[in-house]
Formats: C-alpha cells, sequence, structure tokens
C-alpha cells in the first residue's frame, strides 16, 4: 500500500509543481522513464513470483535509469544516439511486455 | 535461461532474442530470494519485521522518484508540443499580417503613383513648356513599361511536357520530368527574341518585363519580377504581329526553343492576337544612382518612344 501511495505522491508532486529540468538532461527523460517502467513492472512480477526484494529493486531501478540515459548520452556523443535510444526501447519494451503477460497470468490465471 | 537444446548450434541473433524474451524479471530477485532461503536465521523474527518496513520505505521512495520522473517527463512532452504549436501559429500570424500590409501599402502606392501622375499632368499642361515635357515623359514612361497599354500582337505559350503515359505516377523517373520542364532560360530566349523582333511590350503571366525585370529560377519555382509564376506560362509581346511573328520565327532562340519541343517535348505554341492587354510594370528604382540637376535629367529623356524600348534589352538588334 505504501509503495502505490509513494507512486501517487511522486505523480500529483511532478504535476503541481512542474519542476525545471536542466536542458542538457532533457533528451534523456523518456528513455529514463522507459527504463524505470521496466524496473516497476519487473518489481511487480517477482512480487507476485514471491521473490521480491526491496534492494534488489531499488538497485536495479536506479541503475536501469541511470544506465539507459548513459547508453543514450553516449550514442549521442558517437553520433548514434537515435539508433541506441531505439535499441533500448525495444529491449525495454519487450521486457516491459513480458512482465506484464507474467503479472496478467498472474491476476487473472489466463 | 535458452529455449535452445544443448548442441544445436543456433545464431547469435536468435540466442540474443531467445534471452531478452526469456529474461524478462531481473535474475537478481531469483538470486536474493535464493539466498534468503540460504540463510539459517527463520523468517518472522525482529530483524526481520525491521528490515522489512525499511524495504517498503526504500521502495515507496524509489516508486515516488518513478512518478515524479513520469509526470515531469509528461509536462516536458505536453509543454514542447504546445510551444511548436504556439510557434507555428506565431508565424502563420506574422504572414498573414505582413502579408496584409504589403497588400494595404501596395494598394496604397497604386493611389499614391494616381494622384502624382494627375497632379503632374494638371501642373504641366497649364504652359507650353510644360506639354512638350509632359508628351516627353509619357513617351519615356510607355519606352519604360511604366504604363499599362493594349495592342495587336503575338501569344506565345510555354508549357512543361506533358508525362509519358508509360511513366509510374509513384515510381516514375524523374529525369524525364526534369528534362520537360521549362526553363528561365527558356523564357529568356523567348523573351529576348521577342524584343529582337521588334516588340513594344511584353509580360509573362501578367507581369510586364521592364528594363531591369529579371527572369529567373528559385528552386522548381520561376520567378519573373521576383514573384513566382506557374506554368502555363504565357508571353504577350504588343507589336506588329506580322512582323513579329516572321523575325521571331527566323530567330535562333525560337529555333532553339522549338528543338525542346521536338526533343523534350515542352509545350510551344506561337499565335496572332488582336488584342492583348499589358498591366503596367514596377519601374526600375535608382538606389545609388541619383540626378546630378533635375532640369538636365528630363532633357535626358528619350523623346522617341521606340528608342526607349530597343534599349530595354542588350540582344535587341541583332
Amino acid at each position: 500500500m505504501i509503495p502505490i501511495l509513494g507512486l501517487a505522491i511522486g505523480v500529483v508532486l511532478g504535476l503541481l509543481l512542474d519542476p525545471s529540468v536542466p536542458i542538457g538532461l532533457q533528451p534523456y527523460l523518456p528513455i529514463a522513464v522507459v527504463a524505470a517502467l521496466d524496473a516497476v513492472f519487473g518489481g511487480i512480477r517477482a512480487r507476485f513470483d514471491g521473490i521480491f526484494d526491496a534492494k534488489v529493486f531499488v538497485i536495479s531501478f536506479v541503475s536501469n535509469v541511470v544506465v539507459a540515459a548513459l547508453i543514450v548520452f553516449l550514442g549521442d556523443q558517437l553520433g548514434v544516439g537515435a539508433q541506441l535510444s531505439t535499441a533500448v526501447v525495444v529491449v525495454l519494451g519487450i521486457r516491459i511486455f513480458g512482465n506484464a503477460a507474467a503479472i496478467r497470468r498472474h491476476l487473472f490465471r489466463a | 535461461m535458452s529455449a535452445a537444446a544443448p548442441g544445436r548450434p543456433r545464431s547469435l541473433g536468435a540466442s540474443l532474442l531467445d534471452q531478452v524474451l526469456a529474461e524478462t524479471v531481473d535474475p537478481a530477485y531469483a538470486q536474493a530470494a535464493a539466498a534468503r532461503a540460504a540463510r539459517t536465521v527463520p523468517p518472522g523474527g525482529d530483524g526481520s519485521r525491521l528490515r522489512r518496513s525499511r524495504g517498503q520505505l526504500l521502495v515507496a521512495l524509489t516508486l515516488l522518484i518513478a512518478g515524479l520522473l513520469a509526470s515531469v517527463t509528461y509536462r516536458q512532452a505536453a509543454a514542447g508540443e504546445q510551444g511548436r504549436e504556439q510557434a507555428r501559429q506565431a508565424l502563420r500570424d506574422d504572414i498573414a499580417e505582413q502579408s496584409g500590409t504589403a497588400d494595404d501599402l501596395t494598394a496604397q502606392l497604386e493611389e499614391l503613383t494616381a494622384r502624382v501622375t494627375s497632379t503632374r499632368e494638371g501642373a504641366l499642361a497649364a504652359s507650353v513648356a510644360g506639354q512638350g515635357a509632359l508628351e516627353r515623359l509619357t513617351a519615356a514612361e510607355q519606352a519604360a513599361a511604366l504604363v499599362a497599354v493594349s495592342g495587336p500582337g503575338l501569344r506565345i505559350e510555354l508549357d512543361n511536357a506533358a508525362p509519358s503515359a508509360e511513366s509510374d505516377p509513384v515510381g516514375g523517373s524523374a529525369e524525364v520530368a526534369g528534362a520537360g520542364l521549362v526553363q528561365d532560360g527558356d523564357l529568356q530566349l523567348v523573351v529576348n527574341a521577342l524584343w529582337a523582333s521588334g516588340a513594344e511590350a511584353i509580360s509573362i503571366n501578367g507581369q510586364r518585363i521592364g528594363a531591369t525585370t529579371a527572369i529567373r529560377q528559385a528552386g522548381q519555382a520561376i520567378l519573373v519580377d521576383l514573384r513566382p509564376v506557374n506554368t502555363p506560362y504565357e508571353v504577350s509581346a504588343i507589336g506588329d504581329p506580322q512582323r513579329l511573328q516572321n523575325e521571331f520565327v527566323d530567330t535562333p532562340e525560337a529555333t532553339a526553343v522549338a528543338k525542346l519541343t521536338v526533343d523534350y517535348g515542352v509545350v510551344f505554341t506561337v499565335a496572332r492576337s488582336d488584342d492583348l492587354e499589358l498591366p503596367a510594370g514596377s519601374g526600375a528604382e535608382l538606389r545609388f544612382a541619383e540626378p546630378l540637376d533635375p532640369a538636365a535629367a528630363t532633357g535626358q529623356v528619350p523623346v522617341d518612344g521606340a528608342t526607349g524600348t530597343t534599349g530595354t534589352d542588350p540582344t535587341t538588334g541583332g
């Protein structure tokens, strides 16, 4: 219950406060969000599988976000930023889809 | 985690896909669970409860950051879209406003020019010397393509080649289409040939050709007097129709353009017309040259209208 409350508070805070993001970080926000989504769906699935661990979740979340942003940043420096962000989105998208399917199987038994 | 049977060779791409598809959940979870199970301390103890609530708090904090990240990104994307739309709208407004201003100024210019002309005529007509000056002025204006004129002449039509029947409209080769397009040079040839054949006034699609009027290409569009004109290009020339036609057809320029018709299918027709109306052109502005003495400047205006006309093009008289 508390984690869901945290998520809701975060969303509301972000919408209300509308904090300004440094212009240099802005291109990496969407990819960071996709990475965060992957970590969150992974965590939910682990919870349903009964193997959830808070430490693993926090570490996987932070590293996912940072690594995804870093990969795209590196790609931007090398001139392949668009292709690398596509690669990141494809891989994370497949994982999110797989986790969502597993969660669905747990919830609806189908 | 790989679905491949041991010993069976699999391509790198397939195994990579297998791994991505199979390992949707972080293997660290399984490892942590195994480590927990291996620990001898039974669950439910005091330390475990403390760890659990601390873990929940950590997870809540992480999710708070996740929510913040998501909503901030959403706001950024929405603001960016809004900003782009605003910028587009502002540009559209600017264009409409500036076009309106330009139209207003053009109308104002026409009105003021008409007023200047009538005032000048009224002032000059009062004296004999003024009447002489007025006559010279009228001749000069006619020669400089500053007044609308009408009369018999030639009507020449130039148009791009029709797309060939077997050309595919989607994947058709652009080369054939490019060769069949009328270029600015073709129009220049026709106009020069018309001047050489004794035309007194020429216009292209209602744009009067004056002494300094440029016919040039900007990308795909042809500009006459810096204004775009569209196909079919209709070149109207006022002059003795019989003489114009005879001499024009004989010019090397007309022959060159006629060759385009044979080679590339460019449409090129010449027809006599009894009544052509040509609008006034925009006069040549003197940006740097200043008359030394206004009286002397008026005296230097050529009296003969025909002389002025032939002076408008370098190729004339050849």
